[in-house]
């Protein structure tokens, strides 16, 4: 019964997604919108963000369900990690037919997304909604909207990482220091007390395969340490962060290498003190919102640096439904919807538009952290590297393989970033590509 | 002569969309993926560049070395103790079905499940701590899966992967020995042979067939495993697979996951050529 229902289902879905292709191509031949005349059809949406079931669920329920009452277009919602989620939109332009109208990517995908040739450009878009007036962008996301001279996204909502904790653990906090403006040495001293206190380590890194500590190492550490993620990879600052990173992860709970998303072990209390992607960290927050603080990013000798991470929207290249995609791109970018998107799931507006007042519970332990991290006066942004193309996938190993070989395997530290040096210089010079901030903009990026 | 020309077809006809089958499904992605691995990436002219990418990765030599270590020890172990659990069912001793049934539980469960349980159970809050805590065996929960501890590791995926498949061993060794008549256990019997004797010069040999097809699709299923380790390792004990998958996803680099497929499809090929070899009848042997 459920097998002929959902086979019966596929096959209307199947028609569905067949007449729409044909009225898509019917109307463009006919040089007339494709909604004309027609009932609404479903416009697929497809993202590699609000992955989890339960940001699935919101993202239906509570956030598109919205739009699709209110527009009365259907969306079809598909989430998937990078790998599907390229892979899905590749498979589509090589085969020439596009079901997918509307995507959301980070915005370090994009230039993946922007060599492939999958995505439209956007600027006719933003004037569209300039336009309209009711909303601005902020202009660093803007910036960083552009790749090449083309607009590849329209800002979405963004998010950083910070570290959560229990507020337990702060009463081992180094005594007379303040959380909210950690040093690197207060985050050692304090797992060093943790240590002390419990007897285990309970500081927590996300190490495991797809973990994404590798952010860490060249977005805040060595910004932090050395004030560039690229160009002073192998500096005598670099060598120094290495060997505070081989203390650090003396005081690193030993099983961080399994560790994903550090709600987990937040939640079960393996881990008192985690670093992680906010929204990695916000299931336990949410949760718990008594017990858990959010807190900034250490500073280190060159200050505070932080990843400040973009999601943007864009039209596919072939979208079938370029009127529906763009009422579904204006009505997500509506300031309300952004609120709705920080309150449903924790990701921070991109417009000052936005009422930041309207905070409570969990998003206000959310936002508190992380204004104390982006206003500090030390602060400094890091982009994820664009440019790399095709390759961008091979900037992050570079250093998490450097973190296994001096860290885990105890190599010579020097000869390690030579090494590594040799393939992240080859890697800038074959693609051409810029040092991503707070690196001077040089072309190709060149390392000291 | 029509008749003749029919039936001379007709075998063929009938393995016909078996061999369809077979060559769209398996043989060209094979061939795709074996070309994929060969290919450079930049000129898009065959090449040897991901291979050579693939050797002078440093998860690379761990990963040869931990794939074959892990099959080594557990294959056996899935062997032996497949084998007495088959031979036990075999006695058909009172509940023996409710035991065949709880046995085969872990066939149901998928790698990364299986994964996620024994994760659960080894984990520093988990169910083994949980356990020694409540019987006052421990004064704190301890963690087993750490870096500092690799015997742990291994012996945890290993453990794992002998509750996840040594289910499909019995199963396999279970019908062949319903196939061994029960005259040539009797007429050992008979000569006064013990069980050991029995088990070496009877059972055994003729079990070879049905040993022979367990052992190849349990190494081959070992050399293909990496959930499982994933979980409960990361990636301080790379395997094969898990590479292949790390850098088509994580890496984005199809050239190079495809190299480290076609090494576990030449390993896989080349253990099975020696099972095939090794475990064939002797001149003058009953085949089984």
């Amino acid at each position: 019964m459920s097998d002929r229902q959902a086979v019966r289902l596929t096959r209307r879905q199947f028609i569905a997604a067949a007449s729409a292709l044909a009225g898509a191509t019917a109307a463009i031949r006919l040089g007339r919108s494709p909604a004309f005349g027609a009932a609404p059809q479903e416009i697929v949406f497809t993202t590699d963000q609000l992955i989890p079931i339960q940001e699935q669920e919101w993202a239906r329920n509570s956030l598109l369900s919205g739009f699709t009452k209110a527009s009365g277009i259907p969306v079809r919602f598909i989430a998937e990690p990078d790998g599907p989620y390229v892979d899905r939109l590749t498979a589509e332009a090589k085969a020439g037919k596009s079901t997918i109208s509307v995507t959301g990517a980070l915005h370090g995908l994009y230039p993946i997304l922007l060599s492939g040739g999958l995505v439209r450009d956007m600027a006719p878009l933003q004037k569209q909604l300039d336009a309209m007036k009711d909303r601005t962008f902020y202009k660093d996301l803007l910036a960083a909207s552009h790749m090449g001279g083309t607009q590849v996204f329209i800002p979405w909502m963004q998010a950083t990482y910070a570290f959560a904790a229990t507020k337990s653990s702060l009463q081992y906090f180094p005594k007379g220091r303040n959380p909210m403006r950690m040093t690197y040495d207060d985050l050692l001293a304090w797992g060093r007390n943790l240590q002390q206190a419990g007897g285990q380590r309970r500081l927590g890194f996300p190490v495991g395969p797809n973990g994404l500590y590798g952010r860490f190492l060249h977005g805040y550490a060595y910004p932090s340490f050395t004030g560039a993620q690229v160009k002073r990879f192998k500096s005598p600052d670099a060598v120094a962060m290495w060997q505070y990173l081989r203390r650090l992860w003396g005081v690193t709970h030993p099983s961080s290498f399994t560790y994903e998303f550090m709600y987990e072990p937040l939640l079960s209390g393996e881990v008192l003190v985690a670093w992680d992607h906010t929204a990695r960290l916000i299931p336990a927050v949410r949760q718990k919102p008594d017990d858990f603080v959010v807190l900034p990013s250490p500073a280190g000798p060159r200050g505070r640096s932080f990843i400040s991470v973009i999601v943007g929207l864009s039209l596919t290249k072939n979208a079938p439904d370029v009127d529906g995609g763009t009422k579904l791109i204006e009505y997500l970018t509506r300031p309300s919807t952004q609120l709705v998107t920080l309150q449903g799931d924790g990701f921070f507006p991109v417009s000052p538009e936005v009422a930041k007042s309207a905070t409570s519970g969990w998003v206000k332990v959310v936002a508190d952290g992380v204004s104390a991290q982006a206003g500090a006066p030390d602060a400094h942004t890091a982009l994820l590297p664009v440019g790399l193309g095709a390759r961008t996938a091979e900037f992050v190993p570079i250093y998490t393989d450097a973190f296994q070989l001096i860290v885990i395997q105890g190599k010579n530290i020097q000869d390690v970033l030579n090494d590594q040096a040799r393939k992240l210089d080859a890697l800038y010079r074959a693609q051409n590509a810029v040092c991503p901030p707070p690196d001077p903009a040089l072309t190709p990026c060149k390392l000291d | 002569m029509v008749r003749s020309s029919r039936a001379a077809w007709a075998p063929y006809l009938l393995v016909l969309p078996t061999l369809a089958f077979l060559g769209v499904f398996i043989v060209y992605p094979m061939v795709q993926a074996f070309l994929l691995g060969l290919t450079n990436p930049d000129t898009g002219r065959l090449g040897t560049a991901p291979v050579q990418q693939m050797i002078s990765d440093l998860h690379f030599v761990p990963a040869v070395r931990d794939t074959i270590v892990i099959t080594a020890i557990a294959i056996p172990l899935q062997l032996a103790l497949g084998l007495a659990m088959a031979m036990l069912v075999q006695t058909r001793f009172a509940g023996h079905g409710i035991f065949l049934y709880l046995c085969a539980v872990p066939i149901g469960i998928s790698d990364l499940a299986a994964g996620l349980i024994w994760l659960s159970i080894f984990t520093e809050r988990g169910y083994l701590n949980a356990l020694l805590f409540a019987a006052g065996r421990v004064a704190q929960p301890a963690p087993y899966l750490t870096y500092d501890q690799p015997g742990w590791l291994l012996a945890a995926v290993v453990l794992t992967e002998v509750w996840r498949a040594t289910a499909i061993v019995m199963l396999i060794l279970l019908s062949g020995l319903q196939l061994i008549p029960r005259d040539y256990l009797e007429t050992a019997q008979v000569f006064g042979a013990g069980p050991w004797q029995t088990l070496r010069h009877v059972t055994l040999p003729l079990l070879r067939a049905s040993l022979q097809t367990a052992l190849v699709i349990r190494t081959i299923l070992a050399f293909e495993v990496f959930a499982p380790v994933m979980m409960l390792t990361g990636r301080l004990l790379p395997v094969l697979a898990g590479e292949s998958y790390l850098w088509y996803s994580l890496y984005r680099n199809p050239h190079v996951a495809a190299a480290y497929g076609t090494l576990i499809l030449l390993l896989s090929g080349a253990v099975t050529w020696t099972y095939l070899r090794v475990l064939r009848p002797h001149p003058g042997e009953v085949a089984g």
